[in-house]
């Protein structure tokens, strides 16, 4: 046998968006400002992920506005509309709707002041990057002078929005619901390399296909995949907290081992946009799908490479060498016993 | 506490001060100077967050004392760029979305600064090497990657500086790659997270913890301590309200201090607030606490038998949530089947490691109201319990959510936001508690470990015809999140699949180990690691492509679910067909084909990992140059 094998597997996977089983909502203020920039104010928590970031995003864009020119109010029970947690998969499908929809409320006033005010039918108004105008007419202002316009009319322009997602409880007994109101799907591949010395598994590529509705960041996407592969890929074949009679045995980053820059496969993402019907935005998530198909497509990887099916996470290098030495000549028993079956079934036909 | 003079350059400022003597470099910096860019993510030199330059080599603030940073040239991340600009490195990061949580982004650009500074024609290689003893566990670190190869071409003059500019806009701000709003706040090291934050007249927090896995608490004496230069206050769970006192996400069995019984090792018992770090650690010691060990319970399985150790009275089976889920006839299923699959799949407990230890604040306002600041994850669900705990109206608890340093899920679950409340609310004092690495890793919640056991019935055209599911998981202690993650688990159980006849459980059960509670998939991965492991063993039984067996069963418009939800939507179809394409994947069934398949390799993967070989190369080709 070849010292260093490789091998490939794949793996495909579902998930569902917002909280699970349940009614889920958030709240949202917007206000177009002075200057032409906006408020949005809601409980929204950014962990990391870029939410704020894509919430700017789905304001400007329907404000008709830039992202830099949108400040949030966040992160706050007592100054803030809820918005609950960050989790579920619901910060993009439960705030991007919100916002999207407060803001599309404020503009509303804006826009209603304006056409009063140029003498224009409301459905001409347009605005986007900072500029508002009326189709078919020469009219055409900046957002500074739009908010000012609106303002000496006495309007303040807000608007303010929940969201909703329809979920239902499961029956107790048969588990029968309607848990989320959208599901996403994903698929990965992954291509590992296995030194059969020491049991060492390198992740040397990641195929990953992740439906997200539609792509408000592509690229804040892509790091969500990239975050999620990795703690799938540590999970794998380092991650293990272990106890000992209720002790721990691992105290600290020593002994709890994380993937670090060397163990990084090459990720190769591709979004689908399967448009979300049933939300304004059309988006969905990708926080916690991305992990999902990680592990069971590098363990089939490594069945592909040397033959071993690891059904024990995490598949560490002690793992596999005791798995490559209790291996058996040939293909494993039940895939025998199959080819048995099958063989007398069609001797019966 | 012992003094000592310390005379170094930080940033190019000459400092002269008088510290104390224990103090870290990285105490120094944060405390004395208030430097906060270097952070503390494990104290023990092991993730790289407090990187800084001594003398111009890339060090771990928190592994040298300070006394031997006396005479040195200190450089921090506050120190790359003046106020206002960012580096070529910084702007890089911002540029790719390098950062997301930001908590290790200081150190991780301190150690790409340095890479290229090093060597700054360093090759993709040297540079993994090179940060490879920093930890980020947001980014996958492919974005990292970029930006310094980025950085490197500009600095270079290989691209223009204009590769660092945000790309134009086109028609819509939807789909566009709007940088991050708040990269320059984090590849600088200016923004703030809990631990980072001072507030005048702030009493530090530390908390004693349970060194048993499950005891009954005798007696608690704070006496001693309570009479300790410099203590404040110390609480216990006498300091609760009794009646109201217990939280959770589904099941409200926590405490925010153990009451009468421990039941995992790292639960808190009490916590003091004291003028210093040092007198509240120090005070700890002085706490005693007497208990009466009880048989501990350590196996759910274990768990779930007559006579087993039970951990919370309420629950005599010691079960926390059984769900099921059911459809169509199992039995009919099997028969049906050409071929039967039945095997047990597990998976570990696994820890969030955020690299943000728990931190937070709270204080009370002028207007009574008790503020908690803290990286939760759920600032509405975490006032409401705090709110009935303390029996306060709602609006008299504000929760503000600190900059997250990573979650997870981690960080969903409240596990020591009642006891700064608590504090501050006893002290009238703002109150800081900072965890130590140690300390979250033992009192934090995992994922849950689980064990399942799989039987799957197919036809010989691949076709599912029933599935068996049931799998087991160790919720620890505390219920935490166990029910949602049963739940989730079950619903999503025998994967993107219809399944006409299935039969799924799902069950959490307490035992003394740490909690198990929420974490990104909540249940989802470890149900379908094991289908998707079941999946590829029928595909060989059958001799059928992994692809195609999954086709044939897929979730389309119009199936049903495992919990009979008929799909208006589903995009399993394209997803399965680009990932195909998209990986040049070569067909056939998966029967250990590695070895003579021929889409292995190509741009879309790296080269392995050969870790030092490039100074073998260096030595070979220097001795080549000798003859």
């Amino acid at each position: 046998m070849e010292r260093k094998l490789r091998g490939r597997g794949m793996a495909a996977s579902w998930y569902g968006i917002a909280r699970t089983a349940t009614i889920d909502r958030a709240g949202a203020w917007a206000e177009l400002d002075d200057g032409g920039t906006a408020k949005i104010v809601t409980g929204v928590t950014e962990i990391g992920e870029g939410i704020l970031t894509l919430l700017c995003q789905v304001a400007a864009d329907e404000l008709g506005i830039k992202p830099s020119e949108v400040t949030i109010g966040d992160n706050d029970t007592a100054r803030s509309p809820e918005a609950a947690h960050a989790g579920a998969t619901r910060q993009t499908y439960m705030l991007g709707n919100s916002v999207h929809l407060a803001a599309q409320e404020a503009k509303k006033h804006l826009f209603e002041e304006l056409a009063d005010h140029w003498e224009v039918e409301l459905d001409t108004l347009q605005s986007f990057d900072g500029e508002v105008w009326a189709n078919g007419t020469n009219l055409r202002i900046t957002m500074e002078d739009a908010v000012a316009i609106c303002k000496a009319r006495g309007v303040v322009p807000v608007g303010s929005a929940s969201f909703t997602a329809h979920g239902t409880g499961l029956d107790p007994v048969d588990g029968s619901g309607s848990p989320w109101q959208t599901y996403v799907f994903g698929t990965q591949v992954a291509e590992v390399e296995i030194d059969t010395y020491t049991g060492e598994i390198q992740v040397l590529g990641i195929w990953a296909v992740h439906d997200v509705g539609r792509a408000i960041n592509p690229r804040g996407v892509e790091g969500q995949i990239e975050g999620g592969v990795v703690q799938g890929l540590g999970q794998a074949l380092m991650e293990d907290y272990e106890t000992v009679n209720g002790h721990t045995t691992t105290h600290g980053f020593a002994k709890y081992i994380l993937p670090t820059s060397l163990d990084i496969p090459q990720i190769n993402c591709t979004l689908v946009e399967d448009k979300d019907p049933l939300s304004p935005l059309g988006a969905k998530g990708i926080g916690e799908p991305s992990l999902v198909p990680t592990a069971p497509a590098i363990m089939n990887a490594i069945y592909d490479a040397i033959g071993v099916r690891m059904k024990s996470l995490p598949a560490t290098p002690e793992k596999i060498l005791k798995a490559l030495k209790e291996k058996t000549p040939g293909r494993e028993q039940y895939v025998q016993n199959a080819r048995a079956q099958r063989a007398q079934a069609h001797r019966s036909i | 506490m012992p003094k000592l003079k310390i005379d170094l350059e930080v940033n190019n400022r000459k400092i002269s001060k008088e510290t104390d003597a224990h103090k870290r470099l990285l105490d120094f910096l944060r405390d004395d100077l208030n430097l906060t860019g270097a952070k503390e993510g494990c104290g023990a030199g092991e993730c790289g967050t407090c990187s800084v330059f001594v003398d111009g080599k890339l060090v771990k603030s928190c592994l040298m004392p300070v006394a031997k940073a006396s005479g040195a040239k200190i450089e921090t991340i506050e120190g790359l760029a003046d106020p206002g600009s960012l580096t070529p490195m910084q702007k890089a990061f911002h540029k790719t979305g390098a950062s997301q949580c930001g908590y290790c982004i200081p150190g991780m650009v301190m150690a790409a600064t340095s890479a290229l500074r090093e060597n700054p024609s360093a090759d993709i290689e040297e540079i993994k090497e090179r940060l490879g003893g920093n930890i980020c566990r947001c980014t996958g670190y492919t974005k990292i990657f970029e930006a310094v190869e980025i950085a490197k071409a500009v600095i270079a003059g290989d691209m223009p500086e204009e590769a660092l500019d945000e790309e134009p806009v086109g028609e819509s701000y939807i789909g566009h790659n709007v940088r991050r709003l708040d990269a320059p706040s984090k590849v600088s090291g200016r923004l703030r997270y809990a631990a980072d934050i001072k507030m005048h007249d702030m009493l530090q927090m530390q908390v004693l913890r349970s060194p048993h896995p499950h005891a009954n608490i005798v007696s608690i004496d704070t006496s001693e301590a309570e009479a300790m230069d410099g203590v404040v206050c110390v609480i216990t769970s006498d300091d609760v309200p009794a009646e109201t006192d217990g939280f959770g996400v589904f099941v409200h069995d926590q405490p925010i201090m153990a009451r009468g019984k421990v039941r995992h090792v790292g639960e808190a018992i009490a916590a003091v607030a004291a003028e210093d770090l040092v007198s509240a650690r120090r005070a700890l010691s002085k706490i005693k606490v007497e208990y009466e060990e009880l048989p501990g319970v350590y196996d759910p399985e274990e768990a779930m038998k007559a006579g087993a150790a039970v951990v919370h009275d309420y629950a005599a089976d010691n079960i926390v949530k059984h769900i099921p889920v059911r459809k169509g006839d199992v039995a009919s299923g099997f028969a049906s089947a050409d071929i039967v699959l039945e095997d047990d799949f597990s998976t570990q407990q696994v820890e969030h490691a955020y690299l943000e230890p728990e931190a937070g604040i709270a204080y009370v306002d002028p207007d009574d109201v008790i503020v908690v600041m803290s990286p939760s994850q759920n600032i509405t669900h975490h006032r409401h319990m705090l709110a009935h705990i303390l029996g306060q109206p709602i609006n008299k608890v504000r929760f503000i959510m600190s900059p997250v340093g990573g979650g997870f899920g981690g960080k969903e679950d409240m596990i020591y936001q009642g006891m700064l409340a608590l504090m501050a609310m006893k002290t009238n004092r703002p109150v800081q508690l900072n965890f130590t690495r140690e300390e979250s890793i033992i009192a934090s919640a995992k994922r849950h470990p689980s064990r399942v056991h799989y039987k799957m019935g197919l036809k010989w055209n691949g076709e599912i015809t029933a599935i068996q599911f049931s799998m087991i998981s160790d919720g620890g202690a505390y219920g935490m999140s166990s029910e949602g993650v049963m739940r989730k688990a079950a619903i999503l159980s025998c994967g993107p699949y219809e399944v006409h006849n299935l039969s799924v459980d799902t069950t959490a059960v307490y035992t003394n180990n740490t909690p198990s509670g929420a974490f990104r998939t909540f249940g989802g991965m470890q149900a379908q690691f094991a289908t998707e492991s079941m999946m590829d063993m029928a595909a060989e039984a059958l001799e059928m492509d992994p692809f195609e067996i999954r086709r044939i069963n897929m979730m389309k418009v119009g199936s049903k679910t495992h919990t009979q939800h008929k799909l208006t939507a589903a995009s399993l179809d394209a997803c399965l067909d680009a990932a195909e394409t998209d990986s040049r994947w070569e067909k056939g069934t998966p029967n250990v084909r590695g070895s003579y398949r021929s889409d292995l390799g190509g741009d879309d993967t790296r080269a392995p990992c050969t870790l030092g070989a490039r100074f073998m190369d260096r030595k070979t080709s220097q001795d080549e140059r000798v003859v």
